[in-house]
């Protein structure tokens, strides 16, 4: 899959998974921070988006230093996604 | 004595911001929905996450609050809390294979997450809790503020209730025969008594007190049982009503639970046999739906006549006094949990 096909395909699935019900996929920017300022996600968000990478790329973070690095925005997600995803 | 201030009802009606019962909204496939507004007091970051009974608990219970910051305690009575979150929850379980789980639909699938939810939003730490007694959950919450307040009148709780239909459990009722399986419309719904009723969903919530100054209805005595036994129900209801000072002092309404199963219809042709000829006598599940809270509706409409001093045309089964000042209400769920309250007007 094309990295500009799975930065959509991620947008959907972050609307969806965290039932953002006034965002539309096509709202969040690449670079717009996901926690804190720019779309907001706290804490019980983060682990829905690690249960999120786990179901739908195969990708299991045990280390929440990690998934720190990793939920920045939608750029990092979709990067480290192509380096590890195992389906 | 138990004294209600304030009250705000979510129902398939039109029973919140301004009542309107002249027009009833019609049931579909055999269920009443709960006709949500616009939650503007929900910040959209918490409500995103809230399942259906959650969000009306917290709906209905947030602009009482603006008026009655910090009562004492919340009192809530759920039979099933978030139920169609606990299913998604309990679904993942298994499509999951018990593996990692998100923890939304859990948090808000428990029985206490509507009480959580608004203790939590108005930051109130005092006492919280949940009745969870099936068809008498409301009722035992009710009990509860009651017996609390004749200890401390000065004390003021936020009670309430709430139940919502989730797919799954509606279709487990209709198979175990709670539900008609043939569509009927809840206009119709008392015209051919058969087994089975229609399924409903709402939430009451109410600011009471110990105190009389302010409010506009109060209950007098409420008394619960467990049987199938329809003497045993009639006695009951007999021995309750003289100990609340019967024949003297008789209900000058008694509202039902009558549902449109023809099952449970001895049960409420007894109670109705009890009180006097002037007595009216109302029904109301035409217009809430069966669900294991749905008294509370049968609770509202009680105190909304005692407010407004008028019956609703459509919930009258029989005219009688219309100066309505003691209010009798008889429910039972599904013949086996009964629930006699009496009100009156302040």
């Amino acid at each position: 899959m094309e990295t500009v096909q799975l930065k959509q395909q991620v947008k959907e699935q972050i609307v969806k998974f965290l039932n953002l019900t006034t965002v539309q996929p096509h709202d969040i920017k690449d670079e717009e921070p996901l926690f804190g300022e720019g779309l907001g996600l706290d804490s019980i968000d983060s682990i829905e988006l690690i249960v999120m990478l786990s179901r739908e790329y195969g990708i299991e973070i045990q280390d929440p230093k990690e998934g720190r690095k990793i939920l920045v925005n939608v750029n990092t997600m979709v990067d480290y996604i192509e380096k590890n995803r195992t389906k | 004595m138990l004294y209600i201030h304030k009250s705000a009802c979510f129902s398939a009606q039109q029973t919140y911001s301004e009542t309107d019962l002249s027009v009833i909204t019609e049931s579909k496939d055999n269920r009443l929905k709960v006709k949500e507004p616009v939650y503007t007091d929900i910040p959209p970051g918490t409500l995103r996450r809230m399942g259906k009974a959650v969000r009306m608990s917290v709906g209905s219970a947030l602009p009482l609050l603006k008026e009655f910051p910090q009562p004492d305690g919340i009192i809530i009575g759920t039979a099933n809390g978030g139920m169609e979150d606990c299913i998604k929850f309990l679904n993942q379980i298994i499509e999951y294979r018990e593996g990692l789980l998100t923890p939304g639909n859990f948090v808000q699938s428990t029985s206490n997450a509507p009480a959580a939810q608004i203790a939590m939003i108005t930051k109130n730490k005092k006492y919280n809790n949940t009745h969870t007694h099936r068809g008498l959950a409301f009722e035992n919450a009710l009990l509860d503020a009651f017996m609390l307040l004749k200890e401390n009148p000065d004390r003021t709780y936020l009670l309430g209730s709430v139940d919502e239909i989730s797919d799954y459990n509606f279709n487990i009722d209709r198979l175990d025969g709670c539900f008609r399986d043939e569509i009927v419309s809840n206009k119709q719904l008392f015209d051919h008594p058969a087994a089975g009723t229609i399924a409903g969903e709402g939430s009451l919530m109410m600011i009471v007190s110990g105190q009389p100054s302010g409010a506009f209805a109060a209950v007098d005595a409420l008394q619960t049982i467990h049987t199938t036994d329809e003497r045993l129900v009639l006695k009951t209801l007999f021995e309750f009503l003289h100990k609340n000072g019967f024949p003297a002092v008789a209900p000058d309404l008694l509202i039902t639970g009558e549902n449109g199963d023809a099952r449970l219809e001895k049960y409420y042709r007894n109670a109705e046999s009890l009180v006097p000829r002037g007595t009216a006598i109302a029904r109301f599940k035409h217009l809430s739906g069966e669900y294991s809270t749905a008294s509370s509706f049968g609770f509202w409409l009680a105190t909304e006549i005692l407010r407004t001093g008028k019956i609703p045309e459509i919930v009258l089964k029989k005219s009688g006094k219309t100066d309505i000042r003691k209010i009798l209400i008889y429910n039972n769920y599904r013949g086996l949990q009964h629930a006699f309250v009496l009100l009156s007007a302040r």
